[in-house]
């Protein structure tokens, strides 16, 4: 009888773990449902990679328990059900594309024929040409195609898209979303927070060792509630301030940005005070003001 | 036992085959380990020896150690260095291919490339008209591929340790030392007192002392007086390397 699936794909709980002395993480929680795309987003060093490694097995913990399918992450049987892309990663320079990815198949018992995962990864045209006479971005689609080689039941992507156009990087979005759809778990590391906010259903935002926010791209959003309001002002800066529902104002030679809980009461003030206004443009805040917020927020608390 | 984890024997043959056709479509590899060594011995041994025999036989079994250096340090020091540097080996880690296959491949294209180094020396010799009889092939092949694992130790000790540009550096400056200290391309006896008292902890000096023997070119009678400091030195490569694993470059 197969074994009942778990939605939870990967778990931490209780776990510590310190570099030299130094504490990244600390009684940390974290759980990741399958069928679903996982950002973890966060300052450099905040434990975001410590995270990642625990669960690939890279790194052991401390204290506490690290699961992968209900296993030790470094057990075989757990590997054979997941697929990684490194950031930093080579690939076997005179094989060809077809033949590398036959090679790492050959690992997993369970996997794609090598025609399957070239057509998927975008490289059928390209299965014949040695992996050292491909383009960066074709590279990062080899390393794609190796990732997804052996049918895994979870994905990791370490910055997927750097160096990508950005043609190429919604290409990539759209291989990773249909994996997702398709029942994979998927945890995305990455630095651009437009690929976050395209690619996640869910983003874990990590700072010092803590999960600070947790919740879809929307959500995390709303945290900053409000919205920007981009114009062109005579008006100082101090004044900006002033006017009701203001929470921040950035000024960028003749721009001017005002971030707001009250779009409506700044508006309307805005008119008051400057009657030659007339260009103005008002969007939700973005995942980016939303992150650099938070993490300003919990510094500021911890402080 | 596992249920998801691919049947071993094919994955190490498919390694193993994937480590042999990489270093064939590489000229920077195959021209240094495979053409090099028996060019050397058609120009020293052969043309310079002026059809001496006695001097053909000799330096086949010191120069077909000297063709086993080049695949084993620089197969393994600075492929493995390139491959761990570069996320290759760290990925194939985190798949379920078994822990050994990586270094057992390796190991089968080292005597492979090594093999066909030698055998083209073999051609050679004779062709210059060496003579062994078919039991002294056997044993002087024997030597020359078990030549392949102390070397292929200490080139993935360094594999491990160094970056590979490092580990290239290391790797000329070890193929060189110890083919002109381990008395490969001329006797040791002519060499300077100090260079004679290095190459005995050279594992190139012990293996072309049992070349020899096995050629009929040295007294048999010294066989453990060569072969146990070669198990010594081979056990202090394979420390050399197992303690190497998972140490980064700097």
């Amino acid at each position: 009888m197969p074994p009942a699936t778990s939605p939870i794909v990967a778990r931490l709980k209780g776990v510590a773990k310190s570099y030299s002395g130094r504490s990244v993480l600390k009684g940390f929680d974290f759980a990741l449902e399958a069928g679903s795309v996982t950002a973890l987003l966060g300052p450099n060093g905040a434990g975001k990679s410590t995270v990642a490694g625990l669960i690939t097995g890279r790194l052991a913990a401390d204290a506490g328990a690290v699961t992968l399918f209900d296993r030790d992450p470094r057990d075989a049987d757990a590997r054979a059900r997941m697929g990684v892309m490194l950031q930093a990663a080579g690939l076997p320079e005179a094989l060809t594309v077809a033949e590398a990815v036959a090679l790492h198949a050959g690992y997993f018992k369970r996997r794609l024929k090598t025609k399957d995962v070239l057509e998927q990864a975008g490289l059928t045209a390209l299965a014949k040409r040695r992996c050292d006479k491909l383009s960066g971005g074709e590279q990062r689609r080899v390393h794609f195609a190796l990732a997804i080689a052996g049918c895994p039941d979870f994905l990791v992507l370490d910055e997927p898209t750097t160096g990508f156009d950005p043609e190429a990087r919604r290409a990539m979005w759209r291989l990773v979303r249909e994996k997702a759809d398709a029942g994979v778990a998927v945890l995305l590391a990455t630095h651009h927070m437009d690929e976050a906010d395209a690619l996640a259903d869910r983003i874990v935002v990590i700072a010092d060792g803590e999960i600070i926010a947790d919740g879809p791209p929307a959500a995390i959003k709303a945290k900053v509630a409000g919205s920007t309001i981009r114009i062109r002002t005579a008006l100082s800066p101090a004044h900006l301030q002033m006017l009701p529902g203001a929470a921040k104002v950035d000024q960028r030679g003749a721009d001017t940005a005002i971030l707001t809980t009250n779009a409506r009461a700044t508006l309307e003030a805005l008119f008051s005070a400057d009657p030659a206004l007339t260009d103005f443009e008002v969007a939700s805040a973005s995942l980016e003001d939303a992150l650099a917020d938070i993490i300003a927020n919990t510094v500021k608390e911890a402080a | 036992m596992s249920a998801l984890v691919s049947a071993a024997p094919g994955v190490y043959g498919r390694e193993a085959g994937a480590e042999v056709i990489k270093s064939a479509r590489m000229p920077q590899f195959i021209i240094p380990t495979i053409i090099l060594p028996p060019a050397f011995y058609a120009l020293f041994a052969l043309g310079m020896g002026n059809g001496d025999v006695e001097m053909a036989t000799h330096t086949l079994a010191t120069f077909g150690v000297f063709a086993v250096m080049g695949p084993a340090l620089f197969g393994f020091g600075a492929n493995v260095a390139g491959e761990r540097e570069n996320g290759q080996l760290e990925l194939k880690r985190l798949s379920p291919m078994p822990a050994g296959a990586h270094i057992v491949a390796k190991l089968v294209a080292t005597i492979v490339f090594s093999v066909i180094a030698f055998a083209i020396i073999y051609g050679l010799a004779i062709f210059a008209g060496v003579d062994l009889s078919p039991s002294q092939w056997a044993i002087l092949t024997s030597v020359h591929v078990i030549a392949v694992f102390p070397f292929a130790l200490i080139g993935l000790g360094f594999g491990y340790r160094l970056g590979q540009k490092g580990a290239i550096a290391i790797a000329n400056i070890v193929f060189l030392a110890m083919a002109v200290m381990g008395g490969l391309w001329m006797p040791v006896a002519v060499l300077p007192e100090v260079i004679q008292t290095i190459a005995w902890a050279l594992p190139s000096y012990h293996l072309g002392e049992l070349a020899l023997m096995a050629a009929g070119q040295s007294d048999a009678a010294n066989f453990w007086l060569h072969a146990g400091p070669l198990a010594l030195i081979t056990l202090a490569a394979a420390i050399f390397a197992w303690t190497g694993q998972g140490r980064h470059a700097a």
